[in-house]
């Protein structure tokens, strides 16, 4: 214990009697300590918020029926309890029906707007979502060729003659006198710039208005927040069960990895980077330190000082010095990727206790790597040489 | 046996015999003065004896044991556990108090006991100085700390290079009185100095010229 409290007495007054060339050694250790504990936490944040990003391109993973019955409440509901209800952003079912406009056959979509409007953000309207009964929202190629523009009024034509899954040829040829018309009014005219603009779209209580009929759902787009692992696995389990087939949209979960994999290989080169500067910089201040202290060094050695004792010495101050610097790093590298993630990603980011001992425990490596050299050129000191007069 | 024997030891650096074919005794309990010109070789014969240099050729005889021969670990245990130091150029750590450095030594040799440490410095008359930086000390209460340290771990032998060639009159005789009163404890005492003064009060005075011993004087005017 009093060896102990001896051995921290005579390093913290060495490290406050040279303050100032210990400030600069500990600043590069924080500043090293800074970047490590920020880049390792937008390294881990960022998956997080690209995902979030990407999620504006639209849905990732795609439900459809696994056998030729539809997609019904109950089977959506259950493969979506497969997937961590938290990265679950929307979830958007489609009933697609055959009907005509003035006598022109068409594709409607019954959906519920508030979740498209979740799984395809990107869908840019020309008017406003339909809210309620009796709105419609018209992709703009059937807008254009029937001359609708917002406000309209235009009538759906639905054959409850026509078997169960009409196509759309039977509906073109197999017109009935057996029809179901509903009135609508053209809030929106939806711009995608893919096929979308084809269709139009009414909510599920208009669709089954129109039908006469409850139906189920031919498919369902769905945006989850999650990497592509997470994401795969969320596939097989879902897969596994049966009645609901799940699949991932590639374009969307490949794009998000490359740019991923970029990133963090970036990360990891500049935190490695810094590292090798930091410890270029410990290493020439202990290197600056020792020869200022070789008489000490001489003396303690001349009192019967071993070796062993010598390395502990400068070690320890090496440490501390990597320690403190650990601490402060990893605080300032929590504000440094705060302020990154604000920027960039324009949300805020949680603070992982985790990094505090990791950082610290890195910087003390670091430290104690850079004074391996230092600490060789001190126990090479020779007593004789140093205590022989000025 | 005597407690020091040195047998036709030389330091060889180049052309240069910094100690040649040099034999001495001492005597446990003895007090032995070394004179001589600049240059001659004591601070050179003083770095052997304390295990802090090697003889190039010759046996030392430490308790019988030949420190020429010792690695430089096990001489680094001999100087600690065995050897007292005390330099001209006082050789304090400056960022440590009076007392702390004393305990550097304890630290050291085994543990440190700061009530026995400031027992040590009370016995130089420092007491009152145990909390100062060896800044805050003249030159003659910065010696007598080292002299204190020295003696913290009860050494079998204490080696003095100019203990007070950097003193002046008064400080000179209060380091002499503690010279003194080691001696009459029975602490083997071997002290360089330039100052004849000092050296009339050893019981021995050997005087080295060019690396050579060529004069031994006993001191018959010596009382314990
Ligand atoms: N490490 C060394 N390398 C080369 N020559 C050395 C070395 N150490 C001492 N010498 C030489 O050995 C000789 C004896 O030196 P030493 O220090 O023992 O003298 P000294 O008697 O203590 O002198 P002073 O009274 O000035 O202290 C000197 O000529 C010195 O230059
Ligand atoms: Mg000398």
């Amino acid at each position: 214990m009093k060896r102990q409290k001896m051995f921290l007495k005579m390093i913290t007054a060495s490290i406050l009697r040279r303050r100032s060339r210990m400030l600069v050694a500990l600043l590069a250790i924080a500043v090293g300590a800074t970047i490590l504990s920020g880049l390792v936490t937008i390294y881990y944040d960022v998956p997080r918020q690209m995902g979030e990003q990407f999620r504006n391109y639209g849905a990732n993973m795609i439900f459809t029926p696994a056998s030729g019955e539809r997609l019904t409440d109950d089977t959506v509901s259950e493969a979506l309890s497969q997937i961590d209800s938290a990265n679950v952003v929307g979830c958007a079912p489609y009933r697609y029906e055959a009907v005509t406009i003035l006598e022109r056959p068409y594709m409607a979509a019954g959906v519920d707007m508030a979740e498209v409007e979740k799984t395809s953000p990107y869908w840019s309207i020309n008017g406003e979502w339909p809210s309620q009964s009796g709105e419609i929202l018209v992709g703009t190629s059937v807008a254009s060729t029937f001359a609708l523009s917002v406000g309209d009024d235009m009538t759906l034509t639905y054959d409850l003659g026509a078997p169960e899954g009409a196509t759309v040829d039977e509906a073109k040829n197999g017109i009935s006198e057996n029809v179901n018309e509903k009135s609508f009014s053209v809030v929106g005219i939806l711009d995608t710039g893919g096929n979308e603009e084809d269709y139009v779209y009414i909510s599920l209580e208009d669709m089954e208005a129109l039908t006469t009929e409850k139906g189920g759902y031919d498919v369902a787009e769905l945006s989850v927040s999650a990497n592509s692992d997470e994401l795969s696995a969320y596939v097989d389990s879902i897969n596994e069960d049966g009645a609901v087939s799940a699949r991932l949209v590639k374009r969307v979960t490949q794009s998000e990895n490359t740019v991923l994999s970029k990133l963090q290989a970036l990360v990891f080169l500049v935190t490695a980077i810094v590292l090798v500067l930091t410890m270029i910089c410990v290493a020439t201040t202990m290197m600056a330190v020792v020869a200022e202290r070789r008489k000490e060094v001489g003396l303690r050695k001349a009192l019967g000082a071993s070796n062993k004792s010598i390395i502990f010495e400068f070690m320890g101050e090496g440490l501390l010095l990597g320690g403190v610097g650990g601490l402060l790093g990893s605080v300032l590298g929590f504000l440094f990727a705060q302020m990154v993630s604000a920027n960039v990603f324009n949300s805020s980011i949680t603070f992982h206790f985790a990094l505090v001992p990791l950082t610290i425990l890195v910087s003390v490596l670091v430290t104690g790597l850079s004074c391996i050299l230092p600490v060789r050129s001190a126990i090479d000191i020779d007593p004789a040489l140093v205590l022989k007069g000025e | 046996m005597s407690l020091l024997e040195i047998k036709n030891v030389s330091k060889i650096y180049g052309p240069l015999k910094a100690l040649d074919n040099v034999s001495l005794k001492v005597e446990n309990g003895e007090w032995v003065a070394i004179m001589g010109p600049s240059g001659s070789g004591k601070s050179t014969m003083m770095n052997i004896i304390g295990c802090m240099d090697k003889a190039s050729t010759g046996e030392v005889l430490l308790d019988g044991v030949d420190i020429a021969k010792e690695s430089d670990k096990k001489l680094t245990a001999i100087r600690r556990d065995k050897i007292g130091l005390i330099f001209q150029q006082f050789h304090l750590v400056n960022y440590l108090t009076a007392v702390e450095n004393v305990m550097v030594s304890q630290y050291y040799h085994s543990m440190p006991d700061e009530k026995e440490a400031l027992e040590a410095l009370e016995r130089v008359g420092l007491k009152d100085r145990a909390k100062h930086l060896p800044s805050q000390l003249s030159g003659g209460e910065q010696q007598r700390v080292c002299i204190a340290r020295a003696l913290i771990n009860h050494p079998e032998i204490v080696l003095a290079d100019e203990p007070t060639g950097n003193l002046d009159e008064d400080n000179e005789n209060i380091v002499l009185d503690i010279f003194k009163q080691l001696h009459r404890e029975g602490t083997t005492l071997i002290v360089v100095t330039h100052d004849p003064e000092v050296a009339e009060e050893a019981q021995r005075t050997v005087v080295l010229e060019h690396g050579r011993l060529v004069k031994e004087i006993i001191n018959e005017n010596f009382t314990d």
